[in-house]
């Protein structure tokens, strides 16, 4: 499934998986802040061009969301580094979070499927149930992982690798 | 000048590891941060927080150190071979706290100034009025919008990315907020208009500094390494310096 023009996206609920959020947090501490040697752990947002795309394409979304999952996903990625960097490290993860007006959706773990848990994980989980929630506002999940964009598409929920986003052109 | 330190009598050995520990736990550090600043400041962006009230990535020289490597820090000060970067320092660390009290004078300013609120107040509704999905409505951070505008005139925030909320507000807006703070009589300025510039003034302050003191140690990193036979950075990364690296 390749992303449509922009246009096509617009008015619609993005929802964010943790890898996104890295990335996104991972760019511009690269770019910006000149962090060089944290080039190496980018892994799809490596350049200005892919960036761009990636940017414009979450920009045409209204509403953006996630799940305190990923928080704690986020979490678990910064502790493993070194400690004298997680406060910069969660200033930007705040910034990034603050800019995009990012909403948070808990879904408590009993309201889980628990094949589902045990299958996939809680975090995926509760993204799929996030969109399935949100069906209205034709919800989309932007995510790293292609074995979560094939789960949606059996769950009939629109999802994209960035992978696709990076890759493909947006008029 | 402390008991350990060289003198032209006993000067480290080649390959001295005490001078090895300089080069890689403070000289490479030190450099690889004032690099950062530099590029920074050339964009005039101080990174500065109206929360701490302080500039995020420029900092006082020591805490570029890791603080494992104090103890590396604290001898090459005390060292004659270092003579002269103690000052040097201080010189650099004063600069950034006057920036830093600048910018905070300019936004305490700014935000208490009637006229800043009435211009974000009518820009804001100008920009409502047009809302669609890429002027996503801002209403929900209206409260927080002057605080973020005064950080963006501080931090001297050209484009915003496409992904933020406050994108195409900023992009619409900005030169009129800019130009509230920097137009209008250079010989009877606002308070604001003074703050402003007073800005440019310190950070160009630190810049110099900061040039200055990167060159210096870029000198001085490659007459140690010449001077002791000791490679620039360490040849070996060992497993655990390599994935996952701090930030700073």
């Amino acid at each position: 499934m390749s992303p449509s023009p922009e246009k096509d996206w617009q008015g619609r609920l993005l929802i964010l998986d943790t890898g996104v959020m890295r990335e996104l947090v991972l760019f511009h501490a690269v770019q910006v802040l000149r962090f060089i040697k944290l080039k190496r752990d980018l892994r799809f947002i490596k350049n200005q061009h892919s960036y761009q795309k990636c940017v414009q394409f979450m920009a045409g979304f209204r509403h953006k969301t996630t799940s305190p999952s990923v928080v704690a996903e986020l979490h678990y990625w910064i502790r493993k580094t070194d400690s004298p960097g997680h406060l910069k490290l969660w200033n930007r993860v705040y910034d990034e979070f603050n800019n995009m007006n990012i909403a948070e959706e808990v879904v408590k773990l009993t309201d889980m499927d628990v094949n589902q848990v045990a299958r996939f994980g809680p975090v995926d989980v509760s993204l799929i149930e996030i969109a399935r929630r949100n069906a209205e506002h034709s919800p989309c999940i932007l995510t790293v992982e292609n074995a979560l964009c094939g789960v949606c598409e059996k769950a009939n929920i629109r999802a994209l690798s960035i992978e696709e986003v990076t890759l493909t052109a947006l008029r | 000048m402390g008991v350990m330190a060289s003198n032209l009598t006993t000067l480290p050995p080649p390959h001295s590891k005490r001078i090895e520990a300089w080069i890689y736990t403070v000289l490479n550090p030190l450099i690889e941060s004032l690099r950062r600043e530099v590029f920074l400041l050339e964009k005039g962006n101080l990174t500065w927080r109206s929360y701490s009230r302080k500039c995020e990535y420029l900092q006082p020289i020591s805490e570029y150190i890791d603080f494992e490597h104090h103890p590396n820090y604290e001898d090459f000060l005390t060292d004659s071979l270092n003579v002269g970067f103690e000052e040097r320092f201080s010189s650099h660390d004063q600069a950034v706290v006057h920036v830093e009290n600048v910018a905070g004078r300019f936004f305490d300013t700014i935000m208490n100034e009637p006229k800043f609120r009435d211009l974000i107040k009518r820009s804001l509704e100008e920009y409502e009025a047009a809302a669609t999905v890429e002027h996503p409505s801002l209403i929900s951070m209206q409260q927080e919008l002057p605080k973020a505008i005064a950080e963006n005139l501080v931090n001297r925030a050209d484009a915003l990315p496409a992904h933020y909320a406050m994108h195409k507000f900023w992009q619409g807006h900005k030169d009129s907020l800019h130009a509230m703070v920097s137009d209008g009589d250079p010989l009877h300025p606002t308070r604001e208009q003074t703050w402003f510039r007073a800005i440019d003034k310190t950070t160009a302050d630190l810049k110099a500094c900061s040039d200055e003191l990167l060159k210096k140690l870029l000198d001085h990193r490659s007459h140690l390494c010449r001077t002791f036979d000791i490679p620039f950075a360490p040849i070996h990364l060992t497993k655990s310096q390599s994935p996952n690296e701090p930030i700073a």
